[in-house]
């Protein structure tokens, strides 16, 4: 109910901010603001769902986060961005291993974590222009105990569906702490990234076995 | 022979010059002491293994998080001195003044400090430290630093830490009083609290992470920008989620 309301009003302000905007751009910024709002609403009611799910086994609850995981983040962007200048040196087949293996590596720790965040909720707060086509998303995780803690998404379209590229934690950016993190497990590999796909199979299968039990 | 001379002196090995994106990660890393730096590293988890870890879970176990938040709110009415120290040395006026309304009710309505029962009011705590001062000063991070003991730091931090240790305006009282004891008292539970608080979140980074020392680095850096960032800006641009007004915690 109260769900279905708040969508009724970020289409009401949609409606407005294109009836009424001063200009058509800042309509059109508007609007794309609320929808990017939405966006990241719906996606925290899903992923609620299984974290708050309390009788699905871990079996279900990877597959069905693996499937939202999918969908709503931008894995290929992320993971160019995260591989950093030993993208271009690395060959396309490399290139694919690591995407591979990088969306298992990241559906493996969120579902792992995920665990931990039963009885919390997530209020957007607003969205703002962040670099050249990006959006940042700001919102808060609320605890039972405990400090709100600030979440921003940063966000992009992709073929019209908007797509996550990166998560800020108290302004601190998952993707880059990642990117330095792999970096340094690339340099001390002796520089390839065949390296990073071995040490990144062990920490799978590391976490694999974690969630067994 | 050129890494075997960078062990010894705990130096990491530059890349060649001849490869410029190189140079730039190692620029942007800033840990030329890193064989040092993951020594001491490797030295505190294990020390924090052995010995501040299992003493946090057991806190954890013995005392109620009602308990555990009297006792954090007990420290950080403590540390508002410090904090109201940094903020005038940051020029930072109407922080200043927070933090002196903080101390003032939260000693005197919230019972020795033990009740934060100012930020219910809209008065929030906020970090000050004298890295952060130095930072406001225009003073660069230097180097990556891991401290014995301390953990992640940086030159300049480090240099702040130092200073704090001596500085403290109610270390300085007590020890002017002869109870040192109670420096130390004060010191050791900050650790044990502050560790308690850090459980989970160092659990989960030690198992997501494939690094886990590049990780905290990237982590602390991060966070510390994060804070010199909003120490930097003016008072009034606190950003909106820590506005009381969007406040419903409580």
């Amino acid at each position: 109910m109260i769900e279905s309301l708040r969508r009724g009003f970020a289409a009401i302000a949609m409606v407005a901010a294109i009836l009424f905007g001063a200009s058509g751009a800042r309509a059109d910024e508007a609007a794309e603001a609320a929808s990017a709002q939405s966006f990241i609403r719906t996606l925290a009611d899903h992923a609620l769902v299984f974290v708050n799910a309390k009788t699905m086994s871990n079996a279900e609850r990877s597959a069905g986060f693996r499937a939202l995981f999918v969908e709503a983040f931008d894995i290929p962007d992320i993971g160019r961005f995260v591989l950093g200048r030993h993208w271009k040196s690395a060959s396309v087949d490399q290139q694919q291993d690591f995407l591979k293996a990088f969306e298992e590596f990241t559906v493996l720790t969120w579902s792992t974590r995920f665990k931990d965040y039963s009885g919390v909720s997530l209020e957007v707060d607003g969205a703002s222009p962040a670099d050249e086509g990006y959006l940042l998303v700001e919102s808060r995780i609320v605890r039972q105990q405990g400090e709100p803690l600030p979440v921003g998404w940063r966000v992009h379209k992709v073929d019209g569906k908007w797509k996550i590229t990166d998560i800020l934690i108290e302004n601190v950016s998952m993707a880059l702490t990642q990117r330095q993190d792999f970096a340094s497990v690339i340099q001390s590999s002796g520089g390839t990234v065949d390296g990073l796909l071995t040490t990144m199979h062990k920490k799978i299968d590391e976490l694999r076995a974690g969630q067994a039990h | 022979m050129v890494a075997a001379t960078g062990l010894m002196v705990g130096c990491a090995t530059p890349p060649p010059a001849d490869d410029p994106d190189a140079v730039a990660e190692f620029k942007q890393t800033n840990d030329p002491l890193e064989p040092m730096n993951r020594a001491i590293f490797a030295f505190n988890s294990e020390a924090d293994t052995l010995f501040l870890k299992p003493v946090a879970q057991a806190y954890r176990a013995a005392v109620p998080q009602f308990g555990r938040d009297r006792v954090a709110d007990f420290l950080q009415n403590l540390d508002e001195p410090l904090v109201f120290a940094n903020d005038v040395l940051q020029g930072n006026g109407s922080l200043a003044l927070k933090s002196l309304e903080r101390f003032a009710l939260n000693t005197s309505f919230g019972v020795f400090g033990i009740m934060d029962v100012a930020k219910p009011m809209g008065i929030r705590p906020h970090d000050s430290d004298f890295g952060q001062t130095l930072a406001v000063w225009g003073i660069g991070a230097g180097p990556y630093l891991v401290l014995p003991l301390f953990g992640p730091s940086s030159v300049r931090d480090a240099t702040g830490t130092g200073a704090e240790l001596f500085a403290d305006p109610l270390d300085i009282y007590l020890q002017s009083r002869y109870m040192d004891w109670l420096v130390w008292t004060r010191l050791g539970a900050n650790v044990v609290s502050q560790r308690e608080a850090y459980l989970d979140f160092s659990d989960d980074i030690q198992r997501t992470s494939l690094d886990y020392y590049a990780t905290i680095r990237s982590l602390y850096r991060q966070r510390r920008e994060g804070m010199i960032d909003a120490a930097k800006k003016d008072v009034e641009s606190v950003p909106a989620a820590n506005r009381p007004e969007n406040d419903n915690s409580h």
